[in-house]
């Protein structure tokens, strides 16, 4: 039964984490990942580890809701909405996963696995608290240290404000097709200026010499800074179906167009269709994702290497 | 034994369901408004079941659907752990707080999904401000339930139950309990902590919800209370102890007080702005739990 029940959750584990890599939206990656998590907290509770197992549900659920909202506030196409992959460095992502796969396969079959049942009575909890905090105290502590680190680098990270400006200073998203205008909403407050294009560039004064680079001959229309920031907000029409260029999510300026930027704050689930397409065809055959990277020359800036 | 067990929790959950709703009903006399009978949320849930369900645009019908379901789930799994008696739960986890900081990590997570899932403006907005808010509460509630186990020198719910013989948590812990209502207050989405819903943001999470599916919901909500009062109950009011009656009616009169008490809180305290909310977590209320996690310690040693 306990054997059965492994085994089930183990599948499970194996399943939704392959789901992480075939599903484009950025929430519903991170969730799939959590349940794989959770199949494995499973194991862990059936194979008499309580407190790892239990504690790994808690940290994992905490850690992926964070993990998803970072990712739609960093990544460049976190609803899959975009015309390009998420799956990329396939050479070097196939070759790392061999390596640990073998690593992990050599650990289990090397090593001396205990056979022998925990005797009933054994107070599991109290053995692993001595440990953490007596003979794994280095490793517990490093862990510890190297958490706190990652955490101030994600709050720095996500900061709008910064030594070298606002972090959204001329950033705009990608096109919905490759090489199309930039998604997003219109400025309401830049007069006809934005009007009457396809989209708007989306350059800012001040970054118009150094954004030039990015955006090759793409230009589309023009606004100044202050439209844009008055549109660090939130919009709505995030949420929608199928944003057309008036109706994408709220759109950001950073003139550092490497760094991504918050492109997009709002992202419903709702691009089935695309999400589906994308899914059994990454690259090859949906046809507006002929070429992603020829998308990322034209001027988005993004090498979508963050994930 | 364990059938039955299961079977008396699942009753009781059912009727702190239905208490919890009439105390929602009857709050509003408080302020000079009509109290409603006993009777009134099985009319108002009836009312809601023949009604047909929206559809929205390309929702993600899977989480949709699961969204209530996951939350009711979570709210059983967490009363599960809670003593109904002395040394007697449905399930004896040596680790029982940590089993019930899963369920509210979860239960965040739920209530972010069933914003996300429709697929429409307002329940994402209710989604992303709840899920901001919702993670920092994690932090109090975490430092609350390990002062609380701290005398008890247990993760386990019976553990502390048993360590409050001399005296309850709420006498050693003053500010436990205020601290862990601030939680129960987001996990039930109620008051000053109900980023999820509001009529700021049209109804934020449930906006599209109707029939069966809002019904759900709300009887989710109603169960978290119950599970979220259980818990309370039995971390810093002692649980099943007391004299002459049987603990089980014990935990019962006690759950029902909290329910009563984060009722009463979710209507008298106001709901400020989701920035503010979240400044008042952070720079507040969390070195207020830190600390009160250091006092704790000092005096249980």
């Amino acid at each position: 039964m306990t054997d059965l029940a492994i085994i089930l959750l183990a599948l499970f584990g194996v399943w939704t984490g392959w789901r992480v890599f075939r599903v484009d939206s950025m929430v519903r990656a991170s969730f799939a990942l959590m349940l794989s998590f959770i199949a494995t907290a499973g194991i862990g509770l059936l194979l008499s580890a309580p407190y790892i197992g239990v504690a790994t549900v808690f940290m994992m659920a905490v850690e992926m809701l964070v993990m998803a909202i970072f990712m739609v506030m960093f990544m460049m196409n976190p609803a899959g909405l975009n015309p390009m992959s998420m799956v990329h460095q396939h050479r070097l992502s196939i070759g790392a996963g061999v390596v640990a796969f073998a690593g992990l396969g050599a650990a289990v079959l090397l090593s001396d696995l205990p056979d022998s049942p925990v005797a009933p009575g054994t107070d599991v909890v109290a053995q692993l608290g001595f440990e953490l905090l007596g003979p794994s105290m280095l490793i517990f502590e490093t862990a510890g240290v190297t958490l706190l680190a990652t955490m101030l680098g994600a709050v720095i990270l996500s900061s709008r404000q910064g030594r070298f400006g606002m972090a959204d200073h001329g950033s705009r998203p990608p096109g919905l097709e490759p090489g199309g205008a930039p998604a997003g909403r219109r400025p309401e407050k830049g007069g006809g200026h934005g009007h009457g294009h396809g989209g708007h560039g989306g350059h800012g004064d001040g970054g118009h010499g150094r954004a030039s680079d990015d955006h090759g001959g793409e230009h589309r229309g023009h606004m100044s800074d202050g439209d844009h920031e008055g549109h660090a907000g939130y919009s709505p029409d995030g949420a929608m179906g199928a944003p057309g260029p008036e109706h994408g999510a709220t759109h950001r300026t950073p003139a550092k167009s490497e760094h991504g930027g918050e492109h997009r704050t709002a992202h419903g689930p709702g691009h089935a269709p695309q999400d589906q397409k994308a899914a059994d065809a990454p690259q090859e055959d949906a046809a507006p994702n002929a070429d992603p990277h020829a998308h990322h020359r034209k001027g988005t800036g993004h090498d979508g290497d963050d994930t | 034994m364990s059938v039955l067990l299961a079977a008396g929790v699942l009753v009781a959950l059912a009727l702190g369901i239905w208490l919890g709703a009439w105390f929602d009903r009857l709050a509003p006399a408080l302020e000079g408004g009509r109290a409603a009978g006993p009777m009134a949320p099985l009319r108002d849930w009836a009312a809601l079941l023949i009604r047909d369900q929206a559809e929205t645009e390309a929702p993600d019908r899977m989480n949709r659907l699961l969204a209530p379901a996951w939350y009711l789930a979570l709210a059983a799994i967490g009363l599960s752990v809670v003593p109904v008696a002395e040394g007697l739960a449905l399930w004896h986890s040596p680790v029982g707080i940590v089993v019930w900081g899963s369920c509210e990590a979860l239960i965040v997570i739920t209530v972010f999904l069933h914003g996300w899932s429709p697929n429409a403006p307002f329940p994402l907005i209710g989604a992303y401000r709840y899920a901001a808010i919702g993670l920092p509460v994690m932090l109090p509630s975490m430092f609350v339930l390990i002062a609380a186990a701290l005398p008890a020198e247990s993760l386990s719910l019976i553990a502390i139950v048993d360590s409050q013989r001399d005296s309850w948590n709420l006498v050693r812990q003053p500010l436990g309990l205020p601290l862990f209502l601030v939680v129960g207050l987001t996990l039930t989405l109620r008051g000053p902590l109900d980023f999820a819903g509001g009529v700021d943001i049209a109804g934020g999470t449930s906006a599209e919800e109707s029939g069966a599916g809002l019904f759900l919901w709300q009887v989710a909500r109603l169960a978290t209370l119950v599970a979220f009062s259980a818990l309370a109950a039995a971390v810093f009011l002692g649980g099943p102890l007391g004299p002459l009656l049987p603990g089980p009616v014990w935990l019962a009169l006690k759950t029902a007080l909290v329910m009563a008490l984060t009722v009463l809180a979710g209507r008298l305290i106001a709901r400020t702005t989701p920035s503010r909310m979240l400044h008042v977590l952070w720079v507040w209320l969390l070195p207020l739990s830190f600390a009160h996690l250091a006092v704790s310690g000092m005096v249980a040693l």
